[in-house]
């Protein structure tokens, strides 16, 4: 009885047109998944101006041509002012200004509160790079 | 061909099943509320995300109302009037919660502590006009300040302040304590996906839209608008403090609002900011302040201990430019100081 012979491993380990199958539907599927996770295009930089969570005013802050002054009413009346690629509370009433000290907010992610307004100016979009985090502590 | 065929379903399932998320679906449901002194942003995702945060919007809510110094019908409120010696029965969330506060006072060795009220108010802290109170003033209300003579009756669920003129303020604590309860109705309302960010505070449920670890940036407390490093969490909420947050300015000199409760001035610990990592969201809340005060060594010597505390990690940024991160969150750090002159170090146990 003829015993089957096994072929020498060198042989075993060429590749075969399944490996090259194989490959090519890996890295097909690479590319599938990295069109899939693609970045959305960001859209112009805008601020959104809210008040006790009421959108009151909104500002592509890439396409501004000139300074806009925002005068906001409320418990503790401010200005907010917005120029080309920047954004900030100027002037406000509230007793502890916290809102003056944060200064310009010119990126995606950026938010300034005045917390007795109840005022949050948030920043999204912008041609800069996407940011590369969830969420902000501090 | 066995092998070959398990190597293909292994690159599918990496590709496909592994990486799946949210991210394709609809968008996400959001609220932003203002409680806590602070405005809260609350994020979830999948079909039960309105649920989540509408849950989440009204345990925040009811915790303010529970809580709340400034609340007249408050727990709080209500212990804070009874005069001196007098016991309060409180309900067992706001006992348990001035039991945790008292048990960081203890491991800290009163750098945390919830009666650090007077002083707060001399300074303007809560809402009254900041100001740098006369040093005989502060010596007059140094002495209400005391975590041990906030006396607490398990056996009776009651509290009661020794001293006339003391009071208890869970700012420091109750604004963590409300991001774990709501992210507990969060996960109650079927949600898998969310962050609750509470002025900051920021609360995390599994994993990221994307199905991989939530990148949290932490803030550069010298830099506006640009960061310390990237932390990579699941589970659990990072709590920062630091100078920069609220401060005012009086004849040249910087007062910052995170008060050592010894002084009874703005700590100086040599610390610009301490985030905390933990699945406690309270203790998370609690230590980020009392490490603040405690400076880097101190903090350190705690972490090493455990304090008898629950689990947690930190994110120390020294004035000398140095960044201590504990080693529990070494896993997926992202360090982004370093053009600003900050240099990354890791603690070790």
């Amino acid at each position: 009885m003829a015993i089957p012979v096994k072929p020498p491993a060198a042989e075993r380990l060429r590749p075969t047109p399944w490996d090259a199958l194989i490959a090519a539907l890996v890295l097909g599927a690479a590319v599938l998944l990295a069109l899939s996770l693609r970045p959305a295009p960001a859209g112009p930089l805008t601020a959104v101006i809210t008040l006790d969570g009421q959108i009151v005013a909104q500002y592509e802050l890439d396409r501004l041509m000139e300074p806009a002054a925002l005068p906001v009413g409320g418990p503790y009346p401010l200005v907010v002012e917005a120029e080309p690629g920047r954004i900030r509370i100027a002037e406000s009433a509230c007793p502890g200004g916290d809102c003056l000290r944060s200064g310009w907010a010119d990126r995606a992610g950026d938010r300034i509160i005045c917390l007795p307004n109840r005022l949050v100016i948030s920043l999204t979009g912008g041609e800069e790079a996407v940011p590369e985090f969830d969420a902000v502590s501090g | 061909m066995k092998h070959r065929f398990s190597f293909l379903l292994a690159a599918f399932f990496v590709f496909f099943t592994g990486c799946a998320g949210l991210k394709g679906e609809d968008a996400p449901a959001s609220a932003q509320i203002f409680a806590m002194d602070t405005a809260a942003e609350l994020t979830a995702y999948g079909p039960e995300g309105q649920a989540g945060v509408d849950a989440a919007r009204a345990e925040i809510n009811r915790l303010e109302a529970l809580l709340s110094r400034t609340r007249p019908d408050s727990a709080i409120s209500a212990l804070n009037g009874a005069g001196a010696g007098n016991p309060v029965t409180l309900d067992g969330e706001t006992f348990a919660l001035l039991a945790l506060a008292q048990d960081v006072s203890e491991a800290t060795g009163g750098a945390f502590d919830v009666t650090v009220a007077p002083v707060m108010d001399a300074w303007g802290w809560t809402g009254g006009e900041r100001r740098v109170p006369p040093p005989e003033e502060l010596a007059a209300l140094l002495p209400l300040v005391g975590a041990q003579d906030l006396e607490l009756n398990p056996e009776a669920s009651s509290a009661r302040l020794a001293r006339a003129g003391m009071k208890a303020d869970l700012g420091g604590i109750a604004k963590g304590y409300a991001a774990g309860r709501a992210g507990e109705a969060v996960r109650a309302a079927g949600v898998t996906c969310a962050m609750l960010d509470l002025g900051g505070n920021i609360t995390v449920i599994g994993n990221n839209p994307e199905g991989i670890p939530w990148r949290v940036a932490v803030k550069d407390p010298a830099h506006p608008g640009d960061y310390l490093c990237v932390l990579s969490l699941t589970d659990c909420t990072v709590s920062t403090s630091g100078g920069y947050e609220r401060f005012f300015e009086a004849d040249g000199v910087t007062y910052h609002h995170i008060l050592d409760p010894k002084t009874g001035y703005p700590a100086a610990s040599g610390l610009r900011s301490v985030s905390v990592v933990s699945e406690n969201a309270a203790l998370a809340d609690a230590l980020s302040t009392a490490c603040f005060v405690l400076g880097a060594e101190d903090a350190l010597a705690l972490w090493r201990s455990g304090g008898g505390l629950d689990p947690f990690e930190l994110v120390l940024c020294r004035e000398d430019g140095v960044v201590t991160v504990t080693e529990g969150l070494e896993e997926g750090l992202r360090f982004l100081g370093g053009d600003h002159g900050y240099t990354c170090e890791t603690a070790r146990r």
